[in-house]
């Protein structure tokens, strides 16, 4: 019993070992094919917008702006849709419309891609480019459609992932904080979203790493034109101009192309390593805006 | 492998005749059949073909004739166009590649060891196409100066051509993609000479014809036999350098007058299988010379 136990407990080490080595390996394989073009472009890779392979220039930063505008986009449609929503599902619904809600919202979540990408080039970018006539915009294919796309697809996600936060709060302490008096605005905002909120948290940086690696669905809508950069840097225009992201970069033919020419396929490599960076960046940045929370954490 | 193919044929007539409800030979049965499946296609000819979504119209058909006729399973891929085809082939991930441009001395250079053996089927124009409202609005032809300003953005209001106000939506087909290089051959002579620029870049012909369709403003490049098909885009006429105006007609086309047209090829590595040298054979043939002809290119011969 013990050996088994011991076993047990030696196999988990090993496999946790092995999602560490996965990760160093892709880490490491990505960072030493990109030695080459940085070699060439340095810094400029990320700072300059002038990707021509025809004529050898590597730079990517229309496509890092892209990458990040739809994000935020995304982010900011998704997170406050997903959260008053989990509130509702969690807080208010109860017994079967619950259960019918719950289970309708994560086979949303589970719905591919492709099909919202679809459903994105028939329905959204016409309505896209009407409502956005005033500002003169190229035509439908915009990083606003791109963004507003991946928008719609992470809310079940958050949605769901949040709602399941609320629901974690335990009925001993809803229980508590009502025999100390306070109304049911009170017990939400002090007992209940306090406790829940690492949760709601997380759930949301899970889904912005979605929504920076999304790739089909932006695809089809973003435009695919390379090297367009607000100016000034604060400008919206780009919002209605076709627009590139990484991921679509990566998504495209290009990458057939750049097979067998190092120097290309160095610059298409380092792009999957900015987004393994970024994404990366939303992991470590989601542990550290919990830290302060971790004391809310049951014991 | 033989044995449970016998003994597969046994339990299936087993159960089919005598309705023999044994459990057990019913579920040996399921087993053997399972098991005797694989085995089966490992003895089918298989043909992986990539490239060109040009070509893959005709190439699929054939594929289908031969999956009808002979059983054989032909994949028919068109990641990454022409140029996709040719280094799949040159690496040895397909059979067959297609490609709507000749093979260049980059790509011979680049797979040193493989011997291309490319195999031309057909014939096909490349148009000018822009979404009806356009056309409508009075721009019915283009010259190679106004393609050029077109291209470098010099002209961005369909105004400066005669036609409605109307923002140019300049859709660019990839870089690397057999059509845009019979477009830069004709209007910078060679790819090499054409402008670096940033435009909207669309795929496949399915996606140009669909986007240029959808905005009213849009032109872009895109394969004759795709522009019949729907009547929201129209092809514009060619206007020579001498001032003769050239319809995009299949004539036109046939006769060599039109100036983006080009052949179609299919191309294979040194000593291809007898599979698949069969395969080409029959493209050449007059039942294959068909396809080509019904998808709207024109036949070799």
């Amino acid at each position: 019993m013990r050996l088994l136990i011991r076993s047990i407990k030696c196999g988990s080490y090993l496999l946790s070992a092995a999602a560490l080595l996965v990760f160093l390996g892709l880490f490491g394989f990505l960072g030493s094919g990109s030695g080459r073009i940085l070699q060439h472009e340095g810094l400029s890779f990320w700072n300059q917008a002038d990707w021509f392979f025809r004529a050898d220039t590597y730079g990517a930063a229309s496509m890092l702006y892209g990458s990040i505008v739809v994000g935020i986009i995304a982010m900011c449609l998704a997170a406050p849709i997903s959260l008053a929503g989990a509130i509702f599902t969690a807080e208010y619904l109860r017994g079967w419309p619950r259960t019918i809600v719950k289970g309708t919202i994560e086979l949303l979540a589970g719905i591919p891609s492709v099909v919202y990408g679809l459903l994105g080039v028939l329905y959204l970018r016409p309505i896209v480019f009407e409502w956005t006539q005033i500002f003169l915009p190229e035509s439908g294919d915009t990083l606003l459609t791109a963004g507003i796309l991946v928008g719609i697809m992470i809310i079940p996600t958050v949605l769901s992932l949040s709602d399941d936060a609320f629901r974690s709060v335990s009925q001993s302490e809803r229980e508590t904080s009502r025999a100390l008096g306070l109304t049911d605005n009170e017990v939400f905002f002090h007992a209940i979203f306090p406790r829940a909120f690492p949760g709601v948290i997380a759930a949301v940086l899970l889904a912005l790493g979605r929504a920076v690696g999304e790739t089909i669905a932006v695809y089809l809508v973003v435009g695919r034109a390379d090297n367009r950069l607000p100016d000034p840097w604060y400008s919206l225009q780009p919002l209605v101009e076709a627009g590139q992201t990484l991921t679509s970069k990566l998504g495209g033919s290009e990458v057939h192309m750049a097979y067998g020419h190092s120097l290309h396929w160095s610059a298409i490599v380092t792009l999957g390593f900015t987004l393994l960076a970024i994404v990366m960046f939303f992991v470590i940045l989601s542990e550290v805006l919990l830290i302060p929370f971790k004391k809310y954490r049951m014991p | 492998m033989i044995f449970f193919k016998q003994k597969d044929q046994y339990s299936l007539i087993f159960i089919n005749n005598g309705f023999v409800l044994n459990r057990q030979i019913l579920i040996l049965g399921c087993l053997i059949f399972i098991m005797a499946v694989p085995a089966g296609w490992a003895e089918e000819v298989k043909i992986r073909i990539q490239g060109s979504t040009t070509v893959n119209p005709v190439v699929t058909e054939a594929a289908e004739h031969f999956h009808q006729t002979r059983g054989w399973t032909v994949l028919v891929d068109t990641q990454g166009g022409s140029s996709g085809g040719i280094s799949a082939v040159g690496e040895g991930l397909a059979d067959i590649g297609m490609s709507s441009k000749p093979l260049s001395e980059q790509d011979r250079q680049r797979y040193a060891t493989v011997n291309f053996q490319p195999v031309s089927i057909g014939i096909d124009g490349v148009a000018i196409i822009v979404s009806e409202p356009v056309y409508l609005s009075g721009v019915t032809q283009i010259s190679r100066a106004q393609m050029q300003a077109l291209y470098e953005k010099r002209i961005t209001n369909w105004q400066d051509l005669g036609g409605d106000r109307r923002r140019v939506v300049f859709y660019n087909k990839e870089p690397g993609r057999g059509t845009w290089e019979v477009f830069a051959n004709w209007a910078y002579d060679g790819a090499k000479n054409a402008p670096l620029v940033n435009h909207p870049e669309v795929g496949s012909n399915e996606e140009t014809r669909n986007k240029v369709g959808h905005h009213p403003g849009a032109i872009s490049q895109l394969s004759y036999a795709w522009t019949e098909s729907s009547s929201k885009i129209r092809a514009l006429d060619i206007m020579t350098d001498e001032g003769e105006v050239i319809p995009a007609t299949l004539e036109n086309i046939q006769s060599g007058v039109y100036p983006l047209a080009r052949q179609l090829y299919v191309i294979t590595a040194d000593n291809p299988r007898p599979e698949v040298r069969e395969f080409i054979e029959y493209l050449l043939s007059q039942d294959g010379q068909r396809l080509v002809s019904k998808h709207g290119y024109l036949p070799i011969h």
